[in-house]
């Protein structure tokens, strides 16, 4: 796996130039991410792979404009990141980015519907009433909007985490390991709601996790492996994605 | 296992000593506050005793003492002729009327070292019936040197003359003092005893040898020695300076009991935050007594460092203050080294650490393992508090309400004359003291109420601002604790700002009364020559208001036959225009209008109303040397009238009972401001006195002066030493907040990834901590007001309500700008962490 195809950058919802991040100088400089180049399709669901420190995080950080790369580019649906000002940054992720954390990340003192229409309130926008509607029924929260997080379970924080970066119809998705503090049963019920938006809302969503059966619910896999491009398979499933983590765990 | 968990903590406190300053921030602000009030007590002692002007330092034996029979003008004689006696001075003063006014004669040699005075101008008196005045003496009686004018005083009846002879300067200068040596003063005014002798030895005679000489000579008078009478002076200068230190105390000790609570809340968040690394501890089997003692043992260690540090920056700031002020040419005495009261405060900030922190260490230690395990960012702060909370709050509040009544039930009725205050102010600050542990308790249960009023505004201020009120609304404990520091300290101010605005209408009220103007031109006994009126009234570049008036002493009041109250000789009456006046607005009424005055109305005193059993609307007749005229009464004042006055009347009613129309008097207003104002009014009056017999010139302005600086400086004074409750309030607003920003660089984090733009997590940030300010000034003027108003009612001095709305409003306003500005370097901060980093903190 030496040679890719070119990213289709201009097509791409999101895509990362010849990116590279260098953390520290000097002896104790770590190249966490080495010249990545990768396009991600609009209306897909791609998830990124790779073992502990591949520089998968910091890839989803750098596209997600809340870290900065050391050099090369991000586009946004064609827009230039690299090199924005703060501003600019926290501009686009308002209004152009939704989130989903491992740990959730709800604000304790707001209930479930005030978390929900955070970002909004933040750009100063009213949410699309038929989308909150649609959104809290499909993501079974119809009962749990007056709760605050300490009185919610897991699965159902993470639902509220996902309408919240839902609503605003953001261009992209990012979620990193959204599956990781949930048990199984949520987490399949997290990751059929993100597969749905997909396919009903047209969302683009990208999302990073080193759980193979995560990654059989995307439409394609990129697969990184010391802060380089080491695979990328479309129509995964388990099976594939188990097999291609294997062969890359043996090379290493 | 216990020397793991307190090195655990410990070694936490030594990584960060930024935060461990920052915990104990309010305890050192105490600690300053405390050491510094120490060592400013010194510093006023030793600069009052250093620059006392008393007894002149030559002075080596002192004779008589106020307790027995002064020394006679023979024992000073005597004194004088004992040899070894290099001069006695005798003291005394005497009160001498003048037709300029009043005149402090003292004695003094004039020369020499025993002397306190300096001659400027002419030359000191040396016989009977010659004086020197101070300055401002020449100034305002018009007694410059060569003026002769005639007194009486002391023994002397039959006015005899004084010419001054120079101008000397003393210590003090009241405007109304004149010199002159012992025996002039002695002879002038036939007196046969001084007040004291104050002798030097001559040089190389022992003074004791002297002093039984003395003694011998004047048999029964107590001889001192001049170095004791000094200390003496001193010790009583020094006392005054230890009373006032009392009442700061006082205040100090509010402002430590403030510092104690911040200190709680402070080490409320701080446990808070390590809540996860608690409950591991507990998981891995460390006991709660074992977590007790290690958070108490930090506590310890952050009073103790706190403590230091704020003894030894008062004891830098204590040293190089005054030598500071002395190259400015002030005489500053520099104080001593404190070694018991600093090691006091040290001890003391450690023992009120420790205090504070227990309540927080035994929650923090109740911590569930469980915790451990869950995730973190939906610990949120408890919101309610414990029953046992709830209840010793409401009892509290109980007892500071029935206290409260108890005041209310004992305060004085109107015109009480046997009121004792002291029991019903014992109750109310009883009450007060109640009230406030109550908010203490019951705090976090207003905070949200509270919040929903004020916050309101700023929730239609968009999201940025509910989501501040959502951050304080959602974590009510922290609030609570924090606003209830700014509450207290703005209780006091506002009681404070009341208090001083009520004493002041009673006293402008009082002034109105005794000094309604500046000037007051008077004969004495009989009628102003009415060229004195019209060269008055003519001198408008100087004066400003002229308003004659006439007195007669002898009116009594009538019904049909029978004579009205008490009074033999009849009432003083005085027909003064009170609408020429511009402090007319100053008087108020107990009944009737003063709007209802004219022909055949009066005006009555309160005594006077009182002693006739007349209300306004009542008939009388007024009377005088057979002649009657019937009026109405048509107000009746609070307190005293006008220049004394019994009965205020029309000019008419006095012309009917037949009183000449002749001035017996006028009052001026200077036209200029200032010392020169008033002394171009000083002048052109005294022109227009001319050589007029018997009249004589009081300068109201002075006393006017003198009262309202008097009630300034009690009010700032007071303002200063609540303030320093305020500024620990104002410490506690910025390290909760900066401490909370810690605690929620997590949440912080996400807002920022989700399109929280850096200034908008700052704004945010800063309005969380004024809101702290909002909610504790709002609760401080609910409480301070009402307790402010029960506190002037049961002083019993009769001062008017007020609420000055401007400096209240200024203070509120105040107090949120603090609040917001102590959020602002801690929101800098909070906002220049990267998201990504603070996404990762183990929130």
């Amino acid at each position: 796996m030496t040679t890719h195809a070119p990213p289709e950058t201009s097509h791409a919802a999101v895509a990362a130039v010849d990116l590279v991040k260098v953390y520290g100088s000097g002896e104790t400089a770590v190249r966490a991410l080495d010249g990545v180049s990768v396009g991600f399709g609009r209306a897909a669901f791609t998830a990124i792979m790779g073992s502990s420190g591949s520089g998968k995080s910091t890839l989803m950080h750098c596209l997600a404009g809340l870290d900065t790369a050391t050099s090369g580019r991000v586009l946004l649906g064609g827009t230039e990141l690299t090199g924005q000002s703060d501003r600019t940054l926290t501009r686009v992720r308002r209004e152009r980015i939704g989130f989903v954390f491992q740990s959730f990340n709800l604000l304790p003192q707001l209930t479930a519907a005030q978390n929900v229409t955070l970002p909004l309130d933040l750009a100063g926008r009213q949410p699309d009433p038929e989308l909150l509607a649609h959104l809290v029924r499909v993501l079974g929260l119809t009962d749990r909007l007056g709760h605050r997080p300490s009185e919610l379970s897991g699965g159902q924080q993470q639902r509220v985490a996902l309408a919240r970066a839902l609503v605003a119809r953001p261009e992209v998705v990012f979620a990193d390991e959204p599956t990781g503090n949930l048990d199984s049963r949520s987490g399949a019920e997290v990751l059929t709601i993100l597969r749905d938006s997909v396919r009903d809302l047209g969302q683009t969503v990208v999302m990073v996790t080193h759980d193979p059966i995560a990654a059989g619910y995307a439409d394609r896999v990129v697969l990184l492996a010391d802060g380089r491009l080491a695979g990328d398979i479309d129509k995964p499933n388990q099976v594939s994605v188990t097999d291609a983590l294997r062969d890359l765990a043996a090379r290493a | 296992m216990r020397g793991t968990v307190l090195r655990t903590q410990a070694s936490a406190a030594a990584r960060r000593p930024g935060r461990l300053i920052l915990t104990g921030l309010a305890i050192l602000v105490a600690s300053f506050v405390v050491l510094g009030t120490v060592l400013v007590q010194q510093i006023t002692e030793r600069t009052v005793r250093d620059n006392l002007s008393g007894t002149p330092a030559a002075t080596d034996l002192v004779i008589g003492s106020p307790d027995v029979p002064p020394p006679t003008v023979t024992d000073v004689r005597q004194v004088r002729a004992v040899p070894g006696v290099a001069e006695a001075v005798a003291r005394v003063s005497t009160g001498v009327s003048v037709g300029e006014g009043y005149l402090n004669l003292q004695s003094d040699p004039g020369n020499g070292p025993l002397t306190t005075v300096r001659v400027v101008e002419g030359s000191y008196p040396d016989r009977p019936g010659e004086i020197a005045v101070t300055p401002r003496t020449a100034e305002r009686l018009g007694l410059r040197v060569g003026t002769t004018t005639s007194g009486t005083g002391g023994e002397l009846t039959a006015p005899a003359p004084l010419t001054v002879t120079g101008v000397v300067d003393t210590g003090a200068d009241a405007g109304y003092d004149a010199y002159a040596p012992d025996s002039v003063v002695t002879a002038w005014a036939r007196l046969t005893a001084v007040e004291r002798v104050d002798v030097r030895v001559a040089p190389g005679t022992p003074t004791e040898d002297v002093r039984q000489r003395v003694a011998a000579a004047v048999a029964g008078q107590p001889i001192r020695s001049g170095a004791e009478v000094r200390e003496a002076e001193a010790n009583a200068a020094a006392e005054q300076v230890g009373r006032l230190f009392i009442l700061v105390g006082m205040f100090v000790s509010i402002a430590v009991v403030a510092a104690a609570l911040v200190v709680t809340s402070t080490f409320r968040i701080v446990f808070a935050q390590r809540m996860r690394q608690l409950a591991l501890l507990r998981a891995v089997g460390a006991s709660r007594g074992t977590l007790v003692r290690a958070l108490t043992a930090e506590g310890a260690l952050t009073g103790l460092v706190a403590g230091v540090v704020g003894v030894v920056g008062a004891l830098a700031l204590g040293y190089a203050l005054p030598a500071i002020l002395r190259t400015t040419g002030r005489a500053v005495s520099s104080p001593g080294l404190p070694v018991a009261a600093a090691v006091t405060v040290v001890i003391g900030a450690v023992v009120i650490t420790v205090v504070a922190v227990l309540a927080p260490a035994l929650s923090a230690a109740r911590v569930s393992p469980l915790e451990a395990l869950r995730a973190s960012s939906t610990t949120a702060g408890r919101r309610g508090i414990g029953m046992l909370r709830l209840v010793s709050g409401l009892l509290l509040a109980v007892g500071a309400i029935l206290a409260g009544s108890a005041t209310v039930s004992q305060l004085p009725e109107p015109d009480q004359s046997n009121y004792d205050p002291t029991v019903p102010l014992f109750l109310l600050v009883g009450s007060g003291a109640l009230a406030f542990f109550a908010l203490v308790a019951l705090g976090p249960l207003l905070v949200r109420p509270v919040l929903a009023v004020v916050g309101w505004p700023l929730r239609q201020l968009g999201p940025l601002g509910r989501m501040s009120v959502g951050g304080i609304g959602g974590t009510p404990r922290r609030a609570a604790a924090v606003s209830v520091v700014v509450a207290l300290g703005v209780t006091l101010t506002s009681g404070v700002v009341i208090g001083g605005a009520s004493l002041q209408i009673l006293a402008d009220r009082e002034l109105a009364l005794s000094a309604p103007t500046d000037f007051e031109v008077r004969s004495n006994g009989g009628t102003l020559p009415a060229a004195v009126v019209t060269r008055a009234e003519a001198a408008r570049g100087a004066l400003a208001r002229v308003v004659p008036y006439r007195r007669v002493d002898g009116v009594t009041l009538m019904r049909g036959a029978d004579k009205l109250g008490d009074v033999e000789s009849g009432y003083p009456t005085n027909d003064l225009d009170l609408t020429a006046l511009p402090t007319t607005g100053d008087l108020d009424v107990a009944q009737g209008s003063l709007a209802g005055r004219g022909p055949g109305r009066i005006v009555l005193n309160n005594w006077v109303a009182r002693d006739a059993a007349l209300r306004a609307g009542d008939t009388v007749t007024l009377a005088m040397a057979g002649r009657r005229v019937d009026v109405r009464v048509a107000a009746v004042l609070p307190g005293d009238g006008p220049l004394h006055a019994g009965i205020l009347t029309d000019p008419s009613d006095l012309d009917r009972l037949g009183v000449p129309a002749a001035y017996t008097g006028l009052l001026a207003d200077a036209a200029g401001t200032g010392e020169d104002g008033r002394t171009a009014g000083v002048r052109a009056l005294r022109q227009a006195i001319g050589g007029s017999q018997d009249v004589g010139l009081a300068v109201l302005a002075d006393e006017r002066d003198r009262n309202e600086s008097l009630v300034r400086t009690l009010v700032l004074v007071a303002v200063g030493l609540v303030g320093l409750t305020v500024l620990i309030a104002v410490v506690g607003v910025g390290s909760t907040t900066a401490l909370s920003v810690v605690e929620r660089v997590r949440e912080s984090g996400l807002l920022r990834a989700i399109g929280l733009s850096r200034t908008g997590l700052r704004t945010m940030l800063t309005v969380e901590s004024g809101l702290y300010g909002v909610i504790g000034a709002t609760i401080g003027l609910v409480l301070g007001i009402p307790y402010a108003w029960l506190a002037v009612r049961a002083l019993g001095i009769e001062a008017p309500l007020t609420a000055p709305v401007l400096p209240l409003a200024g203070l509120f306003v105040a107090l949120v700008v603090l609040t917001a500005l102590a959020g602002v370097l801690p929101a800098r901060r909070a906002s220049r962490v990267s998201p990504v980093v603070a996404l990762g903190a183990d929130g």
